[in-house]
């Protein structure tokens, strides 16, 4: 029954599509790979640029010479430039990210430590700026110059122009000192500290895991402020994207054919309009997202919240650099795969690029 | 209200009350919270850590061999040490230990364990060995000098004769702690004498033992029950990461915390007016310095120099920005040492000031760099020295930043900072500000503020500060302290003091017995709540 010809024909156009899917992922990859690369050469040679010696951030003020040529030869920083950087991407590439000088851990274990609280805190402020961002953005331009989208606009700018250090001052000032509602900084009582440890290093999942309410409600309650007060900075800026994207479709003419066709105001705007800006708002989300990730330091500062944001500046003041590069690489790579994964998510919401 | 809205309702009213309010209690009675910046902090092995909030938790987690009170500087007590002896040439001190300590492992404290210990900080060559490096010890002489004889008898031979009061007040700092050399035994990887390990653990037998320790975050220690001196009432003590001036008040108002140790005088002005708050100021060894670069043509005119000092406000700084960081102090000895004098000749004299740089041929006045660490107070105080200069021509061109690697290169014009030491003595300020026995670039010698500022020292003074150091006879060596003191001053240097330096703790009323300790050994063990 078999026609050889045609097998053969079909054969080499299988190895047509995967000779195409490989080049496609081999691109992919090397551009990760080039990218990281200019990462971590970037922030190396920064690194060393700033006037901070890091000898003297692990020696403190009282030590004589014979001290400093110790920990400075301990440093490999005896040793020329390039060979420490060519030294520093030889154990990367072992998945060994080199020591804390401040916190004498290793790079990768702090990072598995600091890192999912940060993501913990960003996760809850992405849901809540999209859950309340959009729908506000979206309503806002619906009802384009009335008093919802006064009001809408108040308060994106409120989000968008108050520096959110001084927002969080504020909340804490309020919410904390005077009405004593909210806890004073750090992820959980101190008395339920420790409790529960893994296996996400998200305090609220694992406390939830394993079953431990009083950590949980805990956990809660420290994070409420810092996630409202970051999700609201996301929710301004969000808002207002919508907004400008929704209004954009709105001017279409075929919302106008879906109008003269009768069609309700509800299904025009969710059904039609809503569908064309899902691509675009999974864009901004997505930047906001990994916004949140780098960006979450202040509000990490003011609430004592132990993430990413507080051990990377830290780890700046210090001259911490292997901790610094160990950080960027990590938010470099998140970003990356974030970016990724909306690509992926792409294909589902727009069947143009499934094509 | 439909279906919807009403279970949504009813969700968030379950979840806000189901949100415990024992969040808002005050700290327990038995454990005690301290707020600090711990951005400094590097690992908790005593003979490597070299900054003062990280030598409070050793000062807890270890004894040492002898401990002095917070207003006793000049009085060695007991500690690990039941008593020794001084030879009579003041080279040999014998210590016999007290019998009975166990550490928090559970093993017998020897003298092999003290021994060992003191080695241990001198081979391990980091920062702190320096308090023993001092006298002459170094890795090949160390082992044979210091030894025990039997289980309950150390020997510390020094290398030469030095005070007394200097051998035992290093041996009282946090760097001379005694570790558990068994429990040490099985955690050495490469030979490193335990020093990965100690990072996040402790093996002491102090009243405090570590429970956990995450680097910026926070550190807790629990009693030690069977401690030689007797259990403390603190169950617990906790130490929390809090950079922030103003969070560490508001915590301190609300009760949540008990010790605040970074706050700013405008917080610290707070306090002091409601008298809510015990604020202490605990003395820190230590001075605000100016330091004019020698290797300058200009600034090494001795009657520059001598302008300089009419430029500082110390009367205005004193009432402001020094008002809880600082005491006024134009010498080089801090109050309530041997030697320390309560003359302050030089106020704010621009006319005066103005007379000098004439003199010396800068009647024009010049223009430098002044290179001052970031923050509080250094900025308020440069400004204000910057505008005093520049009313005598000199133009000085801030740059705030972390410049302490261009200070030890010696490449810079002035710098302006603060030194702080452990040493409970005269000598540890001197050394570093009055002596440089070696002033080329080359000389190993940066620790010292004399050589970074390349000011080579009058011989006169110099050979003063090391006689001081070697007299064993205490009135002897006042008086010889005050003698520096004055060469100091009249040799105008090129280290200006102005203000001695202060710690500033803010206490809760509800805390009492802890006192904190200008040496770094602020204990927690004698600490009560109500």
């Amino acid at each position: 029954m078999s026609n050889p010809e045609l097998t053969k024909t079909s054969m080499r156009d299988d190895d047509g599509v995967l000779g195409d899917a490989i080049r496609k992922i081999a691109s992919s990859v090397a551009a990760i790979l080039t990218t990281l690369f200019g990462l971590l050469l970037l922030t190396f040679i920064i690194g060393r640029m700033i006037p901070a010696d890091p000898v003297l951030a692990i020696l403190g003020d009282n030590f004589d010479q014979v001290a400093y040529d110790r920990v400075y030869a301990e440093l490999g920083l005896d040793r020329p430039l390039y060979e420490q950087f060519f030294s520093y991407l030889q154990s990367i590439l072992q998945f060994d990210f080199g020591q804390s000088n401040v916190t004498r851990n290793s790079v990768a274990a702090d990072l598995a430590r600091v890192f999912p609280a940060t993501l913990e805190l960003a996760i809850l402020a992405i849901l809540i700026g999209t859950v309340m961002g959009v729908p506000l953005g979206i309503i806002s331009a619906v009802k384009r110059g009335t008093w919802v989208d006064h009001l809408g606009r108040i308060v994106a700018l409120l989000g968008y122009s108050a520096p959110i250090f001084w927002l969080g001052t504020m909340v804490i000032l309020i919410f904390y000192a005077n009405l004593q509602i909210i806890p004073g900084g750090g992820r959980v009582d101190l008395y339920n500290d420790g409790l529960v440890v893994g296996p996400t290093g998200m305090l609220i999942l694992d406390a939830l895991l394993a079953g431990e309410w009083e950590v949980f409600w805990s956990a809660v309650h420290h994070i409420t402020a810092p996630a409202l007060l970051l999700g609201y900075a996301a929710m301004a800026y969000l808002s207002r994207m919508s907004r400008s994207f929704m209004l954009e479709q709105l001017n279409q003419e075929y919302i106008l054919t879906a109008r003269a066709k009768g069609l309700g105001e509800r299904p025009i705007v969710w059904k039609h309009a809503f569908r064309n800006i899902r691509v675009q708002l999974l864009t901004v989300i997505t930047l906001a997202f990994c916004g949140l990730l780098d960006g979450a330091v202040l509000i990490e500062t003011v609430f004592g919240w132990p993430g990413l944001g507080q051990y990377l500046t830290a780890a700046l003041f210090y001259a911490d650099m292997n901790a610094v590069l160990g950080a960027v690489l990590l938010i470099g790579l998140i970003s990356i795969c974030i970016n990724l994964l909306t690509d992926v998510v792409y294909r589902f919401v727009d069947p143009r690029t499934r094509s | 209200m439909d279906r919807r809205q009403f279970l949504t309702g009813v969700a968030v009213s379950a979840l806000v009350a189901a949100m415990p309010a024992t969040a808002f209690a005050a700290t327990p009675p038995d454990q005690l919270v301290i707020a600090v910046n711990m951005g400094s902090m590097r690992g908790l092995d005593p003979h490597e850590a070299n900054q003062i909030e990280s030598a409070e938790i050793l000062a807890n987690l270890y004894d040492r061999l002898v401990y002095f009170e917070p207003d006793g500087l000049d009085a060695p007590l007991p500690q690990l040490a039941e008593s020794w002896a001084v030879s009579d040439d003041g080279k040999t001190f014998t210590f016999t230990i007290r019998d009975g300590v166990t550490f928090h492992s559970g093993n017998p404290l020897t003298a092999e364990d003290a021994a060992w210990s003191l080695v241990r900080l001198v081979k391990l060559g980091l920062a702190p060995a320096i308090d023993l490096r001092q006298w002459g010890y170094n890795e090949e002489n160390v082992e044979s000098l210091i030894r025990a004889t039997d289980a309950r008898t150390l020997v510390v031979e020094l290398p030469e004769a030095w005070s007394p009061s200097l051998i035992l007040g290093s041996l009282a700092s946090s760097a001379c702690s005694i570790v558990d050399r068994a429990f040490l035994a099985d955690k050495e990887q490469d030979g490193d004498l335990g020093r990965d390990y100690l990072q996040a653990s402790d093996a002491g037998s102090g009243p405090f033992s570590l429970r956990t320790w995450r680097a910026n975050d926070v550190m807790m220690a629990d009693v030690f029950a069977d401690y030689w001196n007797g259990a403390p009432a603190m169950r617990r003590v906790i130490m929390r990461h809090m950079p922030e001036s103003s969070v560490q008040r508001l915590q301190l108002e609300t009760g949540d915390l008990d010790v605040a140790t970074r706050l700013s005088s405008t917080d610290l002005d707070v306090f002091e007016k409601a008298g809510t708050i015990d604020i202490q100021k605990v003395q820190g060894f230590g001075f605000y310095y100016v330091a004019l670069n020698q290797k300058d043509e200009i600034l090494s005119n001795p009657q520059v120099r001598e302008a300089f000092r009419y430029l500082i406000d110390y009367e205005g700084l004193a009432a402001t920005v020094m008002r809880y960081y600082g005491h006024l102090n134009q010498n080089v000895i801090p109050q309530g040492m041997p030697g320390y004098i309560e003359d302050a000749p030089y106020k704010l004299d621009i006319d005066r000031a103005k007379e000098l740089l004439a003199q010396a041929g800068y009647a024009d006045g010049f223009s430098k760099v002044l290179y001052i660490g970031p923050g509080t107070p250094y900025f308020e105080f440069a400004q204000s020295l910057q505008a005093n200069a520049a009313a005598v021509g000199i133009q000085l061109d801030l740059q705030m930043g972390d410049y302490l690697s261009r200070f030890r290169e010696r490449n810079f014009d002035i710098f302006m900072g603060r030194s702080g030491e452990r040493l409970a003595d005269p000598h540890s300020m001197l050394q570093s500000y009055a002596t440089n026995i070696d002033n080329s670039d080359g000389a190993p010698l940066s620790g010292l503020l004399a050589w970074r500022s390349a000011w080579d020292v009058p011989a006169e003074l110099q050979d003063l500060v090391f006689a001081a150091a070697r007299e064993t006879d205490p009135a002897a060596r006042a008086e010889l302290y005050t003698e520096v003191n004055r060469l100091y001053l009249e040799s105008s240097p090129a280290l200006i003091s102005s203000f001695e330096r202060f710690d500033v703790k803010a206490v809760s009323q509800r805390v009492s017995g802890y006192i904190g300790h200008p040496a770094w050994l602020t204990r927690w063990d004698k600490v009560t709540k109500s």
